[in-house]
């Protein structure tokens, strides 16, 4: 019991001290189809500028529901079997930002915070005194506030901008684990078939145990 | 193991434990079933399973060989006389008509992989000849004699426009 | 028709008599407690870890180039490929996990005393080995966290007097972790688990000569052990099912848990993550490392944190068996220990600032001073508790048996 209690604090220190910067915003990833071919749309008309997606194929948009001809206008004259590319090339990125902006297929699991980091970073971009742009989660950041939050103080457009973070947000959650939805279905059934069969061995285990005093 | 130390008392069906090691025994071959299906091949190789062929560039009697699924595929521009010469008949021993397996007469497209042992027949004038065993095709990819039992395979081909076809897709 | 199968392979090869020996009628202690379950879940959690390595090595690349692609494909691709590589990264954990209790049930019985000294050094050959195994397969899935803990940890081998460089140097294959640091450590950690394998056989005929031992402590007569088939066959796989349900909860549901968030970043050599932290199971060893300001001070604290468990035999001088069991000061010092690895665990995942350095110090002479200080207090424990007056069943003991043979002295005749 001891054990227990100690670890118990000791995780609860860990976690507590993780937190040490500005406190993240939660945020409820979405999984239905329409927020993420919402998200999708953003993402591959706006972030594709400069980010790519690597470790995505039209394909996988295209088997994940998404309209035929939404993807066939993403992807231009590309394949279905072509990843995901930015349309700004290696050297104009580095010679506009000073580094190749990163692939976006792992971002969501990439940042300490993940899902909730990224609607944060999304939405954390404010005006400095002096006029210039700044981001509450990644200061040094060279990323252009492309969602134009910063200075938005009217509630129903903030409101809007937050439901598009989360859209992206989620789109983002989508591509760093495309297989998530079947993982967790699969997980309930492996589960439940498990607590079936320790229960039986839990009574079989008894009725053979009870066997032993009696002989 | 056997189960008779399990049923102790030999009088009393086990029901229980047989029970148990059914439920457990359909468990261990479920869990196998991954490391199995992971074998076969993977989304990104069954997502290249079609191959797109530019016909503009393959003159009239003249062969282009490309790959699909990692086998050779004859893209065949016929002539009008080998057109007329595959028309009315049948082949040899695995008898066939040409409309079937060449849906535009002008193109066929077949398997590249002699249906004998695999090996890949050379073009000639009436057809293919085997190197390996023998083998005679003839314009429409249909044994005629040797060894080989069945016609050059027929992969489903669907014309995107007039000079453009995909291999792998019906 | 499988008895007359049986049959004729056992006028060839003693395979009936073998199993009935070794599992279905060998004799085993029946009070034994659900704490000498995790042998057999160790040896579980090896199989799968064996069974997952060879398929996703089918489609894994040890090239630096192709690595962290490979991985992706696997994940998104293969089939069933991220459940083949979640149930390896979170076995990883869950071996150490097994194996900690295993020797955490070892140490508070005591049960390394003789006649099972081989039995536990053994065991910390294997942990010697699934420590390499899993530093090794870190770094194949080449992350950033993957890259900088074996950069850091192979920097560590520069301590070796005179020739550290060339050490580091032949580790790695190359001046930084690189391409040939990636490939090599491929062939050994596919190579490692059958090595452990082997070790495990070892392990096991040692047990089965000195038999297992038993929460009392004390040598059960025979009347007191039980065929191992059905009791322990069907306990042993109802705790399967019950550890089978908690490992299955992280795979399918958190399996991220255990997979750093900088690792799903491809390595690169030329930017260092802002904390560089290995495992969780490598923590309370990361922080001894720490503890010492002096490199090769550290590096030799911390080897020796993890070889000094094997001077327990000689290190624990009672005479006194069941460890914790009947003796209320080892009691206190095991749970003392327990603590204070939980405490180094803490102190190996902070950065090295503030309050942790003092706490790390602190926690390291524990550590080591739970060792040195063992044979003074398991002697004095032992002459306090003789003249508080033993139990009844350990009197019933000491009078049948003399006291534990001391090593003769100088001068002395054996």
């Amino acid at each position: 019991m001891k054990r227990w209690c100690v670890f118990a604090l000791c995780w609860l220190a860990c976690n507590a001290w993780a937190e040490t910067e500005t406190a993240l915003n939660k945020v409820e990833v979405a999984t239905d189809l329409p927020t993420l071919e919402r998200g999708a749309e953003t993402v591959m008309t706006v972030c594709v500028g400069c980010h790519s997606l690597k470790y995505i194929r039209f394909h996988e948009l295209a088997k994940l529901g998404m309209a035929k001809d939404k993807v066939d206008t993403w992807r231009g004259s590309n394949t279905m079997g072509t990843a995901i590319s930015s349309q700004m090339p290696a050297d104009a990125a580095l010679a506009s930002f000073g580094k190749a902006p990163p692939d976006l297929s792992l971002m969501a699991k990439a940042r300490v915070g993940e899902a909730d980091y990224l609607y944060s970073y999304l939405l954390g971009y404010y005006t400095t005194p002096e006029g210039a742009t700044g981001n509450h989660y990644f200061p040094a950041t060279k990323m252009p506030d492309v969602l134009a939050v910063a200075g938005v103080t009217d509630p129903a457009q903030r409101a809007q901008l937050e439901q598009k973070a989360r859209e992206v947000t989620s789109f983002l959650a989508w591509a760093a684990d495309p297989r998530a939805q079947e993982r967790q279905t699969l997980g309930y059934y492996v589960i439940g078939y498990l607590l079936i069969l320790t229960t039986m061995l839990y009574f079989l285990k008894r009725r053979i145990w009870a066997k032993l005093d009696k002989a | 193991m056997t189960d008779s130390n399990v049923l102790d008392n030999a009088d009393r069906r086990d029901f229980l434990g047989k029970a148990t090691a059914a439920v457990g025994a359909a468990g261990v071959a479920a869990a196998c079933w991954p490391f199995i299906s992971s074998m076969n091949p993977s989304t990104d190789t069954l997502e290249k399973a079609t191959t797109e062929v530019d016909l503009s560039t393959i003159p009239e009697g003249q062969m282009q060989t490309v790959a699909w699924g990692g086998k050779p595929v004859f893209v065949v521009h016929r002539t009008p006389a080998q057109i007329a010469a595959m028309k009315d008949s049948q082949g040899g021993h695995d008898p066939q008509v040409d409309a079937e397996r060449a849906k535009d007469p002008q193109w066929l497209v077949v398997v590249g992989v002699c249906t004998h042992m695999g090996c890949i027949p050379s073009k000639n004038e009436d057809g293919w000849l085997c190197p390996c065993h023998g083998s005679v095709y003839d314009n429409s990819g249909r044994i005629l004699h040797g060894p080989a039992p069945k016609n050059l395979a027929v992969p489903p081909v669907k014309f995107v426009s007039a000079e453009k076809i995909i291999i792998g897709e019906a | 028709m499988v008895s007359r199968v049986l049959g004729w392979i056992d006028q060839r090869f003693p395979l009936t008599p073998f199993i009935k020996h070794e599992l279905t009628d060998y004799p085993t202690p029946r009070n034994l407690s659900y704490w000498w379950n995790f042998g057999f879940l160790a040896g579980f959690v090896l199989v799968l870890q064996i069974a997952t390595g060879i398929f996703l090595a089918m489609y894994y690349k040890p090239d630096v180039n192709l690595a962290f692609d490979s991985v992706q494909h696997i994940m998104r691709d293969i089939n069933y490929g991220w459940l083949l590589r979640y149930i390896h990264s979170t076995g990883a954990s869950a071996f150490f996990v097994v194996i900690y209790v295993h020797m955490a049930r070892t140490l508070y019985y005591a049960s390394y005393h003789k006649p099972r000294e081989l039995m536990w050094w053994t065991g910390q050959v294997l942990m010697l080995l699934i420590m390499a195994t899993a530093f090794m397969g870190y770094l194949l899935p080449w992350g950033q966290m993957s890259y900088w803990g074996a950069q850091v940890i192979t920097n560590l081998f520069g301590v070796t007097p005179f020739i550290g460089d060339k050490v580091v140097l032949w580790l790695r294959g190359d001046f930084a972790v690189g391409d040939a640091t990636l490939t090599r450590f491929f062939a050994l950690h596919y190579l490692f688990p059958f090595l452990i394998c082997a070790v495990v056989v070892i392990h096991l005929v040692a047990l089965h000569t000195v038999k297992s031992s038993n929460p009392s402590g004390i040598s059960l007569a025979d009347k007191d052990n039980i065929p191992f088939h059905p009791y322990f066959t069907i306990k042993d796989f109802f705790g399967l099912g019950l550890y089978l349900i908690i490992f299955c909860t992280f795979v399918f549901f958190v399996p991220g848990t255990f997979i750093e968030a900088a690792n799903n970043i491809p390595a690169n050599p030329l930017v260092t993550p802002p904390h560089i932290a290995p495992e969780w199971y490598f923590l309370p060893f990361y922080a001894i490392l720490r503890a010492i300001p002096d490199m090769l001070g550290g590096v030799v604290a911390m080897a020796l944190s993890v070889l000094i468990f094997a001077i327990l035999p000689f290190a624990d001088r009672t005479s006194i068996p069941g460890g914790a069991h009947y003796r209320p000061v080892y009691r206190a010092m095991f749970y003392l220990f327990i603590v204070d690895v939980l405490v180094l665990g803490y102190v190996g995942s902070q950065p090295p600032t503030g309050f942790v350095v003092p706490l790390g110090q602190v926690s390291t002479f524990i550590y080591f001073a739970t060792f040195f200080l063992l044979p003074f207090i398991s002697k004095w424990e032992e002459r306090w508790m003789r003249a508080r007056g033993l139990p009844p069943e350990l009197m019933a003991l000491f009078e049948k048996r003399p006291p534990r043979a001391k090593w003769p002295r100088k001068g002395e005749a054996k």
